[in-house]
């Protein structure tokens, strides 16, 4: 069947064509390479389960780290000797902080951040506190977790 | 007799005598300024003595965060000459970024990025801003602590951003905390992604150099120009300026080598008295002037964007000066232009000192 007109011409018709062609290709393209490049990102865990022998005994007044996912987590004895778990990452830019015994008190060298043995941020840039953690113990394990989680091991 | 005829063999395929007469043909103005010319050949020449000396130190680097650390002890204690080269590859970085901001500093207060040079401004922005990242990617690879905390902090810095903060953190860590995956992303960036597009930027640049010639400043365009042949007289000026650079770089290299820190611990705290390279200190000082919290809101994200903002403006200049555009006098922006030259500076130093 022969067309008697059309609204648009063989040349403005083939464009379109190839140009979507075109589009599509490279849009396609770039959205794959950049699926690629885009990390699938992982999750900080809500809870680690750790050796309590490891831990509990450490003397007063002192840290010991362990590790919280990827990122530094801290077991920290006061000096009165209640037991805490914390998030050794500053809350301002992610640095890892370190406790400073005679001073009482938490340091993150990058910033000169300054937290307090309850973990308040007292002075320099943090923002926030630092994150607490809940700790159990159920027989040797030692479980560190995310306030609030409610944890459920495997039984063994 | 043999060189004859190898040159007779090229002339009869290329037409080299016009490119002689091109040559020979191109003009530079001579004047008061000139001195600043010569910002760019040097950039230039750090340039390929960086991508010469990263050439060699990259057949013997392990971008693996268990052997990085020790590959590098490696290259500058067990390979030929290979403290040299990565010492000429550390202070040929620091000159390269030092002379890029002489050169893009140079450029706004005489304001050779007026009119029609937008573009030349343009990449050479990029060409700034990717210099830098070629500083922090690198300065990463040595897997130390410093490197480890510097990189967590200026990812992290990124991650302020709103909206697009998240998304370009998780590109540049490549998950969501700085691991030995980074190390691999910040390698492919040092080594193929930075280099490919450093290349084609440069040629685009030094292109459009040769397309609108060398810029007059303002003050003198209407004046009555003298000018000398480029080749060979202000070639070999360059090559004597570059000669000496050369002379800089190798005796920094010889006298201060580089150290190389602790290996990286992601379980470490920060190293004491931790300060970023030199061409962060502006930038980290200027962090250190907000506080954590402004009316309720994250004083960082604020100052982030607020550096962002006076960046864009920056890179903007061109489009927003009309004055010097038509080609008039055009005193606020030299105002701007020193404001911005000596906050860099004076921020520099504090940070330095402090």
């Amino acid at each position: 069947m022969k067309i008697a007109y059309s609204l648009v011409t063989r040349r403005t018709f083939l464009n379109t064509l190839f140009g979507g062609w075109l589009v599509a290709f490279c849009g396609g393209s770039l959205y794959a390479l950049l699926k690629f490049a885009f990390p699938t990102l992982g999750k900080e865990p809500d809870f680690v389960v750790l050796k309590t022998t490891d831990f509990i005994n450490i003397p007063p007044n002192s840290v010991k780290p362990f590790a919280w996912g990827g990122k530094l987590g801290l077991f920290f004895k006061k000096e009165n000797g209640s037991t805490y778990a914390l998030k050794g990452v500053c809350t301002h830019m992610e640095c890892n902080i370190t406790y400073k015994p005679e001073d009482k008190k938490f340091y993150c060298a990058c910033h000169k951040g300054w937290f307090d043995d309850n973990g308040k941020n007292i002075d320099g840039p943090p923002p926030k506190p630092l994150e607490f953690f809940e700790i159990t113990t159920e027989g040797e394990k030692l479980i560190v977790a995310k306030k609030g989680i409610k944890v459920e091991l495997p039984k063994a | 007799m043999s060189c004859q005829r190898l040159k007779d063999w090229i002339e009869e395929r290329y037409d080299v005598e016009e490119m002689k007469r091109l040559a020979r043909h191109k003009l530079v103005p001579v004047h008061q300024y000139e001195i600043w010319y010569y910002t760019g050949g040097i950039a230039m020449f750090l340039f390929v003595l960086q991508f010469i000396t990263g050439m060699v130190l990259s057949f013997y680097y392990i971008p693996y965060f268990e052997h990085a650390n020790k590959s590098i002890i490696e290259i500058v204690t067990k390979l030929n000459m290979g403290w040299f080269f990565r010492s000429i590859h550390h202070w040929g970085a620091q000159l390269a970024i030092m002379v890029l901001f002489i050169h893009a500093f140079s450029t706004l207060l005489l304001k050779s990025y007026r009119k029609p040079r937008e573009l030349l401004w343009i990449s050479g922005f990029i060409l700034l801003a990717i210099s830098i990242f070629f500083g922090l990617s690198g300065y990463f690879l040595l897997w130390d602590e410093r490197a480890f905390a510097a990189v967590r902090v200026a990812t992290g810095g990124a991650g302020n951003l709103p909206v697009i903060g998240g998304f370009i953190k998780a590109f540049l860590r490549g998950g969501i905390d700085v691991t030995g995956e980074t190390l691999i992303r910040f390698y492919a960036f040092h080594v193929s992604v930075l280099p490919i597009i450093t290349l084609a930027l440069i040629g685009i640049h030094v292109l459009l150099v040769q397309y609108h010639g060398m810029s007059v400043p303002l003050s003198l365009e209407k004046k009555p120009q003298k000018q000398i042949p480029f080749f060979p007289n202000l070639f070999y000026k360059d090559l004597i300026i570059w000669l000496l650079v050369l002379g800089i770089v190798v005796s920094l290299a010889t006298l201060l080598p580089p150290e190389i820190g602790k290996m990286a611990d992601p379980l470490a705290p920060a190293p004491e008295n931790i300060k970023p390279e030199w061409y962060f200190l502006f930038l980290f000082q200027t962090l250190k002037l907000f506080p954590g919290d402004i009316l309720g809101l994250n004083g960082e994200t604020i100052a982030i964007i607020l550096i962002s903002c006076g960046i864009l403006f920056f890179f903007l200049i061109p489009f927003f000066d009309r004055r010097s555009s038509r080609g008039e006098k055009s005193v606020l922006f030299t105002w701007i232009g020193v404001f911005y030259t000596l906050y860099f500076i004076v921020m520099t130093i504090i940070g330095f000192v402090s």
